[in-house]
């Protein structure tokens, strides 16, 4: 609960702001904004309140021209509590890794616990996202730098030790932005994608030499018995990645962002890379078809590929309107893209079209102040930050450094999608508009209140924590819509389900989330997903798991997390530590 | 939720082919003839804070005219572009009547059903309606058993009473778990803990150190473990609730807090016109009038032949096991009756939406002086029931079984054990209301009641009329 004090200066902002058209009135349990049609929508906002160095995160993302890009992090469970906790990068200062230990519904709070990296080791980092690498029951961490990244394998107590030389990855030289993971079809470890930007060593750098992109197969590498510590039983013969065979996503043109997807609803993952044009040349945007234990292909007009040129910067996929196929928010500088296969296109065809403007997602100028010069987009994610069951888009922004044909003030986006189906802006009525540089973001319920808190890694600006406390009244907050936290969980291998497609039904109303590691802007989140659920007090769900088998139905109750898992018949409640 | 503390009869303007339409109560609809309600709106304010006794009988006033109201189109009754869904829900295309007899809207009042054998009452087979997850297909198919169950009409006397028992339950159940779940913590190891409140167990429930939970021993209530007092099916949490679905499924009225802006974005979401039907405040004064109705008693007969017959009938129904179930009493802690209440989700407003709650104090009813209290000091409510759900069939004996669908994740098979105070003033009996005689519907009893039954049918028509006579003795007053 926020103090009275705080939800009164919080409205009187959201009074100054509001939109007033004829034919809507707001009430005060809403507000009033209007899409970019000029339409106006009442909606339910959260209130974000900015906790900050009061989190006990302190923390920037700083450093020269290699350091403008980049700017990530993971949020996932490093010690089993099952709350998120948080790996920053810091580009030229130190990367950091901070334990969660807020209590339930409280003020977000992280104590910074050690890392066992060199400082050479922990600087330069520019993203990471977290995955079980080697089926161990301990989350482990991809690290991606400007030189060599890092394979973090954990100890399940937010202890991380480098493991490059033991999964036989080399991390390249590359000045990495993008990754993504996905576990293909009968293999027993992930399949890892590393989007890499300029090559800097090339002659006339940096306009036209961008690095290849690397697909890395693992390679089963028998270990023996007694050295792991797989499902606690040292006795269990184990096996561990072998990172060495690397495979060039060629031509590569300066990525900032690699997404595995099925966007073809087929059960087989391709890979979708966003590229930067400000250093390309003759380059677009990308699909690699990526069949299982075969060479990647990448898609061109001939299979129906639109070719498409931005800034790309970040990817999020969601599936709006749950036919099976997933449209994607692409940001770039200015226009930012909702992409959605043409109905028009031959089947099977990735033939996308963008319907950016007409679903009120171009976000394309800062949506306060007076500059009105184009918006510098990064982190894109969709995710329900009210709760009423219609997925959000939220969108990180920030001048590059100090370009002056792009807006220098240029806060981040919150895009709630409207029950007509489009989204308008309530990133002021929210309260995250910051004049900071947005980069990276991660969008976790940090304190397990079942509303979705946010954090923004900041360039050269300490990191914004917002805690999500629910509508703001005069007499202090209430409660957002109902929700649900599902945990997937898979025997031996793949534990987390990557891949995995969950189906939330309540009512008519379908809702899809995909598991996914990657994508965002060198940002992700691993852990519970959290699905709105509107005024629903039950909900049935149903797993399509990454083999591409469905579960049955699982029927559970509002405002839990639930744990599914595979072949267990009923869903296990979980409930978080309400004093700590 | 709450934000919208007054009504609002603002006109709604409409425009189309150039024609402007304003719906609104003009002067016509003030004069008292006019075809408008006008307890509608007359709440004014959500009430917050304790009620004193003239506050709450005005209150009452007011619900009990919405009650007996019968809604007209000018109120906003009907529902041309909504389906009877909990959830909101478009219906597929614009409804050809104002009423259906299956799918709803099924009925002008709410006393239409709710009057046998007074306003608040139980009701005939005649007014059975159909419950369903009641989404776009249900104009066609609520008929059908695959798509929809049938329902008698539940009296709701003494109702405020088992929200409160229901609401304290809950709440010991949810401490017996959180203390489980601090003890597994601390301890580090697994704790099996009973789940008991007021002396009815609802099984047993496992955590462990890192926060999960093993429900499957968890007996007789949802796995969230709250107990949901109304409904034969056990699966509404509060006359609020109740109040919200009922009003929208059988009148086409519907409420803010449910299908207003914040939720539909929309205030007129069944597109009748009229917006804002129900505010908070309509649906608080509903919902006092029927926490506050007056519980059934037992009422002994001037015919000394029937008093002895049902004395012998009271202790029948000891020896054959029936109040293991039919608990003819639980005790009860507190009479305040916090509106809104602490169990419901976003849709029904709680606790967590207001500042501050009402309080309606049932000690100032004057019927409240007339109930048994325990050693304790706590009232002992005469319910005849244990607001836990069971099963009520077996491979002989499938007769309350006879239907196709679970209701919101409650098997077919299972019912909430049925409160028998008011028995004898409400035939005809059964989920569906389609046993005439008690004896009937005690024989078609089977599944956990199994044993009891068959000690029932197991002893001679004498005996079997005792019980009748004792259960003829459980009264609403007229």
């Amino acid at each position: 609960m926020i103090s009275p004090a705080q939800a009164w200066v919080t409205l009187s902002q959201i009074v100054v702001t509001i939109a007033f058209a004829i034919g809507v009135a707001a009430t005060a349990d809403t507000q009033n904004t209007t899409d970019t049609r000029g339409n106006a929508h009442s909606l339910v906002v959260p209130t974000l309140i900015e906790q900050g160095k009061a989190s006990g995160i302190e923390h920037q993302y700083t450093g020269s021209w290699e350091f403008f890009v980049g700017g990530g992090g993971a949020a996932f469970d490093c010690n089993g509590d099952r709350l998120p906790d948080v790996f920053l990068a810091g580009g030229e200062s130190p990367a950091a890794l901070y334990k969660n230990t807020a209590s339930t519904g409280g003020d977000l709070q992280f104590e910074r616990v050690p890392l066992d990296l060199s400082d050479r080791e922990s600087r330069s980092v520019t993203g990471a996202y977290a995955l079980h690498l080697d089926n161990d029951r301990y989350i482990d961490l991809v690290v991606l730098r400007v030189g060599r990244n890092l394979l973090l394998k954990g100890d399940g107590d937010c202890g991380y030790s480098k493991a490059n030389r033991r999964f036989a990855f080399d991390g390249g030289r590359e000045w990495t932005t993008g990754f993504s993971a996905v576990w293909e079809r009968e293999s027993h470890f992930p399949t890892l994608a590393f989007g890499n930007y300029i090559d800097q060593s090339a002659p006339g750098s940096p306009w036209g030499t961008c690095h290849e992109n690397v697909l890395l197969r693992a390679s089963n590498s028998a270990k023996g018995v007694g050295r792991s510590s797989v499902d606690g039983d040292s006795s269990k013969p184990f096996e561990e990645p072998a990172y060495n065979n690397a495979i060039a996503l060629a031509p590569g043109f300066c990525s900032l962002s690699v997404l595995f997807t099925d966007w073809n609803n087929s059960g087989e993952p391709a890979l979708r890379i966003t590229n930067d044009r400000q250093y390309y040349r003759g380059g677009e945007e990308q699909l690699w078809r990526i069949p299982a234990h075969e060479q990647p292909d990448l898609y061109d007009t001939s299979d129906g590929w639109k070719r498409l040129t931005i800034w790309g910067m970040g990817i999020a996929e969601a599936d709006l309107n749950s036919d099976g196929y997933p449209e994607y928010a692409l940001s770039s500088m200015g226009d930012n893209m909702l992409q959605q296969l043409d109905p028009e296109a031959e089947e099977d065809q990735p033939h996308y079209q963008d319907v950016a403007f007409d679903q009120g997602t171009t976000a394309h100028r800062p949506y306060e102040g007076d500059d009105s010069k184009p918006s510098t987009g990064w982190h894109t994610e969709f995710a329900d930050f009210n709760n009423d069951a219609r997925i959000d888009l939220f969108i990180a922004k920030g001048n590059v450094s100090s370009m002056p044909d792009f807006a220098r003030v240029d806060p981040d986006n919150l895009l709630l999608q409207h029950p007509d189906g489009g989204f308008v802006e309530a990133g002021a009525l929210a309260g995250i508009n910051l004049p900071t540089k947005g980069r990276g973001a991660l969008v976790a319920d940090f304190n397990a209140d079942g509303q979705l808190d946010l954090i923004v890694i900041n360039r050269e600006a300490p990191v914004s924590v917002f805690r999500n406390s629910g509508v703001a009244e005069h007499w202090g907050t209430r409660p957002l819509g109902n929700w649900l936290a599902i945990e997937l969980q898979q025997p031996d291998q793949n534990r987390l389900a990557i891949g995995a497609r969950v189906v939330v039904k309540t009512g008519n109303l379908s809702q899809t989330r995909t598991v996914s590691v990657g994508g965002g802007h060198s940002a992700g989140v691993s852990g519970f997903v959290h699905v709105g659920l509107g005024v629903a007090e039950r909900a049935s769900v149903r797993v399509r798991w990454p083999d591409g088998k469905w579960s049955h139905e699982y029927r559970v109750f509002a405002n839990h997390h639930v744990v599914l898992q595979r072949e267990v018949a009923d869903a296990v409640y979980w409930y978080p530590d309400t004093v700590r | 939720m709450v934000g919208i503390l007054k009504k609002k009869r603002s006109p709604l303007v409409v425009f189309g082919t150039g024609l402007l339409l304003v719906m609104t109560a003009s002067a016509d609809n003030r004069v008292p003839w006019a075809e408008v309600t006008t307890a509608l709106g007359a709440t004014g304010e959500l009430p917050s804070g304790r009620l004193g006794k003239r506050a709450l009988f005005s209150l009452n006033d007011t619900g009990e005219a919405l009650f007996e109201a019968q809604f007209t189109p000018l109120d906003g009754a009907g529902r041309p572009n909504a389906t009877q869904a909990i959830i909101p829900t478009k219906s597929r295309r614009p409804r050809e009547h104002a009423l259906f007899r299956t799918s709803g809207p099924d009925a002008t009042a709410c006393v239409s059903c709710h009057n046998q054998p007074v306003v608040g009452g139980a009701s005939d087979f005649v007014t059975n309606v159909f419950v369903s997850e009641g989404f776009n297909q249900a104009d066609f198919d609520s008929i059908d058993p695959q798509f929809s169950n049938e329902r008698g009409s539940n009296h709701l006397m003494g109702a405020g009473l088992i929200e409160l028992l229901a609401r304290e339950m809950s709440a010991e159940l949810a401490s017996i778990r959180s203390q489980a779940l601090m003890d597994a913590r601390d301890a580090n190891t697994a704790v099996r803990r009973a789940l008991t409140t007021k002396g009815v167990a609802f099984g047993y429930i496992t955590v462990f150190a890192d926060g999960l939970a093993d429900l499957s021993e968890v007996d007789g209530v949802d796995p969230d473990l709250v107990v949901r007092p109304f409904s034969q099916k056990g699966v509404i949490t509060s006359l609020r609730q109740f109040t919200i679905n009922a009003m929208n499924h059988h009148h086409g009225m519907q409420a803010q807090e449910r299908f207003g802006l914040a939720v539909t974005g929309s205030d007129d979401f069944d597109e009748d016109g009229y917006r804002n039907e129900l505010t908070p405040a309509d649906v608080s004064a509903l919902v006092a009038w029927q926490a506050t109705l007056e519980p059934p008693i037992q009422e002994l007969p001037m015919d000394e032949a029937w008093v002895a017959a049902a004395q012998r009938g009271g202790q029948a129904i000891a020896d054959y096991g029936c109040v293991e179930c039919h608990r003819a009493a639980l005790p009860l802690e507190s009479l305040d009756f916090h509106d809104p209440g602490p169990l419901d989700l976003v849709g029904t407003l709680s606790v967590a939406d207001v500042a501050e709650p009402a309080i309606y104090d049932l000690s100032l009813m004057y019927w409240s002086d007339t109930l048994p209290r325990n050693e304790d000091g706590h009232v002992m409510v005469p319910l005849f029931g244990d607001l836990k759900r069971h099963s009520m069939t077996d491979r002989k004996n499938n007769q309350l079984g006879n239907e196709q669908l679970s209701q919101r994740f409650v098997d077919r098979t299972r019912f909430m054990t049925a409160e028998l105070w008011g028995v004898g003033s409400t035939s005809p009996y059964g989920h569906r209301n389609d046993y005439v005689s008690l004896i009937e519907v005690i024989l078609a009893h089977g599944g956990d009641a199994k044993a009891s039954r068959d000690a029932f049918a197991a002893v001679g028509k004498e005996a079997q009329l005792d019980v009748v006579a004792f259960l003829k003795t459980l009264k609403i007053e007229p």
